[in-house]
């Protein structure tokens, strides 16, 4: 029996689960972000710019895991097999 | 036994069940949540039960919109004719179909709830903002709803848009029907972030618009910003799903 | 702000001009003299390909027509084909819709910007009030952002916003063959080299050549490839957050009009993806990339 297609597949459903569950901390760790930005630019509105660039900043950076997540799965689609 | 129609049959009814009850958890919270802070709200300003209670309706029904896309998908796959011989790539195709629509409706289920409660308990606060609050609100929940229209279109491809495999060898079947899964379980997952959060933000800006109504142009720059920022993770779920589907 | 009455009429007239549309170019629908019967009727016809084959059709045109055998009938004419072949060369001429959008989009916003320079008033017209009044929103934002002195980055920031913002609106325009550019992986991911090489030239000129490579081993050394990392993962998410959306949002019109058999396009869902989401994405892409850079500045 050749294996190398089921290896395949597998790598196929890792990419899948990979990209789903690593979507699911950055997801609302950058929505927890915005919220929070949101109520402190209504509560000291002349400081606006410094909070929206920090807000950008925090979420990109914890947007990395999720870069992390989508590389993992293009390698895993694209590379075994 | 891994051509037979029961196989697909028995992924078309798990498939049904999977995709209604996730739907149905998500959006009975969130409508709950929607509708114990308007109590609360109403308790605080008891005039404006009028406004409030046609606001906690229209967010309800934008909530409960996930659920009801879950419904139609699982109506689909119990009387829609689905259960065709097509073996196990059919089967897996049919299962991801709910998983994916099932789990990818529960997000945004929360998120809206969530948006929609803390309107209400805005709107308590500042009545004269109501129809700002309100049109805050639903901007919030579409962006949210987003994510659970990106379930239902991979729900939908993977119920339609699946191509005989019946020529190929079992090797193969095996690989496209575990990819098909890999596809229902990446968009199923990550649209649960964005939508959960994307309603926290658009509740928060809501909630902020009613004690700074002043602020309310920077407030809600700053939550189409953050909330579209939020949704890439849901995008790259997106990306790969379809990639898992089609470009193999 | 629109008022109500403006907006129907707008959303009428798209309904209008979408179900005449979709007569014309159904697939499935056709009215007509019947070919066999040969009286004037509206019958059905089957539709040759199946949606996956017009997914792929749509989005990997070179993919499809290497596996069908069929030669590209998207340009319209042999000579038109022989032209963009010699031009182009026959390795790009797969990308030939992209190309065409562009150069549309191109052509379009020279128009616009004619016919605004043209109509420049000490009294300002309609036009130019428009206008000036997105230059002074952005203009706002920039001095907002990146501080007073660094004002004339507008102009910038603008043709970003404005490029990305009617690539995303001319999908909007019912006409067979019109997508939008930012569709393409090529295009996003190209403005994102851009965005990200201009943030890190404001780097280097603003900090110097030492403290921007010291940047790198921010907390201390060893942390050097994740910051590596870090600085290219701007680039991904900011292009693929636009590629995307826009990607998403055209698959899911095909496959829902593909399921109420191309009668009726589903407006509201090609005004939220097409106008909103067009329009938030391309303010989003803008204001990260001035975010980027103001980041660098005031560190």
């Amino acid at each position: 029996m050749d294996f190398s297609l089921i290896v395949r597949s597998a790598a196929f459903l890792g990419a899948g689960i990979c990209m789903g569950i690593g979507a699911l901390g950055p997801g609302i760790g950058q929505g927890f972000v915005a919220g929070k930005a949101c109520e402190g630019i209504a509560r000291s509105p002349e400081n606006s710019a410094l909070l929206t660039r920090t807000m950008l900043l925090g979420q990109a950076v914890a947007e990395s895991t999720g870069i992390y997540s989508l590389v993992i799965a293009l390698l895993l689609i694209f590379t075994t097999g | 036994m891994i051509d037979s129609i029961e196989l697909v049959q028995i992924a078309a009814y798990l498939g049904a069940a999977i995709s209604v009850s996730f739907a149905s958890l998500s959006a009975g919270y969130g409508e709950g949540y929607t509708a114990g802070l308007a109590n609360f709200a109403l308790m605080r300003q008891p005039k404006t039960s009028d406004q409030l209670s046609r606001t906690m309706l229209v967010s309800q029904a934008v909530t409960e919109t996930g659920a009801i896309f879950s419904l139609v998908i699982s109506l689909l796959l119990l009387f829609g004719g689905l259960d065709v011989e097509g073996g196990i790539v059919k089967a897996a195709a049919l299962l991801a179909g709910g998983i994916a629509m099932g789990l990818g409706s529960v997000g945004p289920g929360f998120g809206s709830g969530y948006a929609g409660g803390y309107a209400c308990s805005a709107l308590s606060r500042m009545p004269t903002k109501g129809n700002e609050i309100m049109g805050n609100m639903l901007i919030g929940q579409a962006l949210s709803q987003a994510s659970s229209i990106f379930a239902l279109v991979v729900a939908l491809l993977l119920l339609y848009a699946i191509p005989e495999f019946s020529h190929l060898t079992l090797n193969q079947q095996i690989m496209r029907s575990v990819s098909y899964l890999g596809a229902g379980l990446c968009i199923g997952f990550g649209t649960f972030g964005p939508g959960t959060a994307i309603g926290f933000v658009a509740g928060k800006a809501s909630d902020m618009i009613g004690r700074y109504p002043r602020e309310r142009t920077t407030i809600m720059r700053t939550m189409f910003v953050g909330a579209a920022v939020t949704e890439s993770t849901a995008i790259y779920s997106l990306v790969i799903a379809f990639l898992l589907m089609y470009a193999l | 702000m629109m008022s109500k009455k403006t907006f129907f009429r707008l959303l009428l007239f798209f309904i209008v001009i979408q179900a005449i549309l979709s007569f014309g170019i159904d697939y499935k629908l056709n009215i007509g003299l019947h070919p066999d019967t040969g009286k004037f009727s509206i019958w059905n016809s089957e539709y040759p390909m199946t949606i996956q084959d017009r997914i792929m059709e749509e989005f990997q045109p070179d993919e499809y027509f290497k596996a069908k055998g069929v030669t590209p009938t998207i340009y319209g004419s042999e000579r038109l084909h022989g032209f963009f072949a010699t031009f182009f060369g026959e390795k790009t001429l797969y990308a030939f819709e992209l190309i065409r959008m562009l150069i549309i989009v191109n052509i379009v916003l020279l128009i616009i910007v004619y016919l605004v320079r043209k109509s420049i008033a000490l009294i300002p017209t309609k036009k130019q009030i428009v206008f000036e009044m997105m230059y002074s929103f952005f203009e706002d934002l920039t001095r907002e952002t990146l501080g007073k002195d660094k004002t004339h980055f507008t102009s910038y920031v603008l043709t970003i916003f404005i490029f990305i913002w009617s690539c995303n609106l001319i999908g909007l325009i019912p006409i067979p063959g019109f997508m939008e550019p930012t569709r393409n992986i090529n295009v996003p991911f190209g403005m994102g080299i851009l965005v990200v090489g201009v943030v890190h030239f404001m780097s280097l000129k603003h900090k110097g050549l030492t403290k921007y490579l010291k940047g790198y081993a921010e907390p201390f050394l060893p942390m050097a490839p994740i910051n590596v990392v870090g600085e290219l993962s701007k680039g991904i998410s900011i292009s693929f957050r636009l590629f995307g959306n826009v990607l998403g949002g055209a698959i899911i019109l095909l496959v829902i009009s593909s399921l109420v058999r191309f009668i009726i396009l589903p407006v509201g869902l090609n005004m939220f993806f097409g106008l909103f989401i067009g329009t938030l994405q391309a303010f989003v892409f803008t204001m990260l990339a001035m975010s980027y850079i103001a980041v660098e500045i005031f560190d």
